[in-house]
């Protein structure tokens, strides 16, 4: 049945000829939210064109979308080469301002299609057909549209087809929208794990550089060179990553003085190694301002009977000054606070063990008292401080070696005593037992050469950290 | 972890006679030494620790025994030990606290002791 008023249908509703700025407005948007213009050919929208051709018998069908200033073509059946044309009123221009199917029978005849370019152009357009494709929130981004070089005249059945036509449109760039959307999604969710990935590594280097740095700032420094004195030390912590409880330090006092210390934090881990800092800072300080040893280590036990943690970390601790003997060598004073003794080596096996009498644990108790002793420290003689590392290895038989073992060990040493040899050997020891020593250990030597040796003061450092790893095998 | 126990063997008082057997390491040494908080809490500043049953005792359950001294100290307690295991005795003795912490060969010999410093104390 003929479609009635056709002419009526195009100029009597006003409404095609007002879009307001901002429904335009809105409209583009919907158009560039999905994504369509200028996408390459795709077959389901050309069969869609195709379709809309046959079905109506015409020789040109499209599927366009209506852009700001042009109209462009998805899909073009008989209409080759064109890709977009002008955005004119009369055809598609118009078709998109109504819900409704346009259907202009001869557009000689059609006030505003009269005028259009296909219409007065070489393709000479008489008839022209198009079901707007409306999006679900009620844009219309384009058409399916039909046209003839021919007027005539099309039932409201073949009306109904071309708007079922434009709403497969709709289903299709629905779909295409959808999937678009969901490799966005899963696009956003890569980057994003990339970047959380790399954000994560950069933290991660971050806090292990600034990790290693605090490290080394809780290691014992290296040894100074001291004019007239041989120096050695060992350092090992049980485990790479633990900072140890044990902690020693050489330094100069001026005028020819110097002291050392060396100690044993209980207890293992960051709080302990905290402890220990605040340990090796306060005896440097504390032995500017009075050298004497029984009063450092008094000073140390008050600073660490002041600390938040009080009564849940003590230390043990030798600390001694050498001055310039009068003779040849040094005058030593050691002072004790609950530490294993330190060994006096006379040279030919000679070994006494300094023990001051009634030096407590430090950190414990407020009215802890530490003792001094004053001894001469001759040439050839040297000093051999530890930690109970090295007493506490176990040997073959099961056996701690014990300060029994340690003595028995440095009185059968008959080399001459060096520091550096003193070291070597007392690490040789602990390497010889089966599991090394299960925990920390820290040596320091110190010997006086003989004047022959023409030695103005040398210094060897080992710093080992057991097992082998991550952190520098000695220092300069 | 390893076997550790404390058993409230006496009360009278402000005096608790605890045994503990076991071994006092670093896994145990936190259960010792909140328990004997507890004790001190309770009101028994004065402590007496039989370690007769000790099977093995290292630097952690050395310092266990400091903070449980440093919190009976604060009222005016004691802590003192019976049995104690040699590697204990020379940690008492290298860190000075054997002047603090009184030693008996046996808890008997504590209990008898503790009476005895009792009586000093009540006749002074």
């Amino acid at each position: 049945m003929p479609q009635e008023g056709h002419a009526a249908v195009h100029g009597g509703k006003p409404g095609r000829w007002a879009p307001s700025a901002a429904g335009e407005a809105s409209r583009i948007e919907a158009v560039r939210r999905y994504d369509i213009l200028d996408t390459p050919p795709d077959g389901a929208f050309d069969r869609v064109a195709a379709m809309a051709a046959r079905l109506f018998a015409v020789p040109v069908a499209s599927v366009t979308i209506v852009d700001e200033d042009r109209i462009w073509f998805k899909a073009a059946h008989g209409l080759e080469g064109v890709s977009e044309i002008s955005r004119e009123p009369g055809l598609c221009g118009s078709a998109i301002l109504s819900d409704e199917t346009l259907v202009i029978p001869d557009t000689l005849t059609d006030p505003v299609a009269c005028s259009n370019g296909l219409v007065t152009g070489p393709m000479g357009v008489r008839f022209y057909a198009a079901a707007p494709i409306i999006t679900h929130d009620g844009h219309r981004l384009g058409t399916v549209n039909i046209l003839d070089t021919r007027p005539r005249l099309i039932t409201e059945d073949d009306t109904a087809t071309l708007a079922d036509l434009a709403a497969i449109v709709l289903d299709e760039m629905e779909m295409r929208l959808s999937a678009l959307n969901a490799l966005r999604v899963e696009q956003e969710r890569r980057r994003e794990q990339e970047e959380a990935r790399e954000r994560a590594e950069r933290d991660t280097a971050a806090i292990q550089a600034f990790a290693s740095t605090l490290q080394r700032t809780l290691l014992p420094p290296a040894l100074p060179v001291v004019p007239g004195l041989e120096l050695a030390c060992h350092y090992a912590t049980a485990s790479p990553r633990d900072v140890g409880g044990d902690f020693y330090d050489v330094f100069p006092l001026g005028g020819g003085k110097w002291a050392f210390f060396l100690g044993d934090v209980c207890g293992k881990g960051p709080e302990a190694a905290a402890v220990t800092s605040l340990t090796r800072y306060t005896l440097r300080a504390a032995a500017l301002i009075d050298p004497d040893p029984d009063i450092v280590l008094t000073s140390l036990n008050t600073a660490l009977l002041l600390e938040p943690a009080v009564g849940t970390r003590f230390c043990t601790a030798v600390f001694g000054i050498l001055e310039p003997h009068e003779e040849e060598g040094f005058a030593v004073t050691v002072a004790t606070g609950g530490h294993p003794p330190v060994y006096h080596l006379r040279g030919h096996g000679v070994v006494e063990a300094v023990r001051p009498k009634g030096g407590m644990l430090i950190g414990a108790l407020a009215e802890a008292h530490f003792a001094s002793h004053t001894f001469r420290l001759a040439p050839g003689e040297g000093l051999l401080l530890y930690t109970d590392g090295l007493t506490e290895a176990r040997t073959a038989d099961g056996q701690m070696i014990g300060e029994e073992g340690l003595t028995g060990f440095l009185a059968a040493r008959t080399a001459p005593v060096g520091a550096t040899a003193v070291i070597e050997d007392t690490v040789a020891l602990i390497d010889a037992t089966p599991y090394g020593a299960g925990d920390d250990v820290a040596l320091l030597a110190l010997s006086v050469p003989f004047a022959d040796a023409s030695v103005d003061g040398v210094t060897a450092n080992a710093h080992t950290i057991a097992p082998a790893g991550e952190m520098p095998e000695s220092r300069p | 972890m390893t076997d550790f126990r404390l058993t409230t063997q006496h009360t009278d008082g402000d005096l608790v006679l605890a045994g503990i057997a076991g071994d006092l390491d670093i896994a145990t040494a936190p259960h010792l030494r909140a328990q004997g908080l507890t004790l001190i809490g309770q009101g028994h500043r004065h402590l007496i620790l039989d370690l007769a049953a000790v099977t093995f005792c290292d630097s952690s359950g050395f310092n266990a025994l400091v903070g449980i001294f440093r919190c009976a100290k604060e009222p005016g307690g004691s802590l003192t030990l019976a049995a104690v295991p040699d590697r204990l005795e020379r940690l008492l003795s290298l860190t000075g606290l054997d002047a603090l912490l009184p030693a008996y060969p046996t808890a008997a010999d504590a209990l008898a002791a503790h009476a005895r410093s009792q009586d000093t104390a009540t006749a002074q």
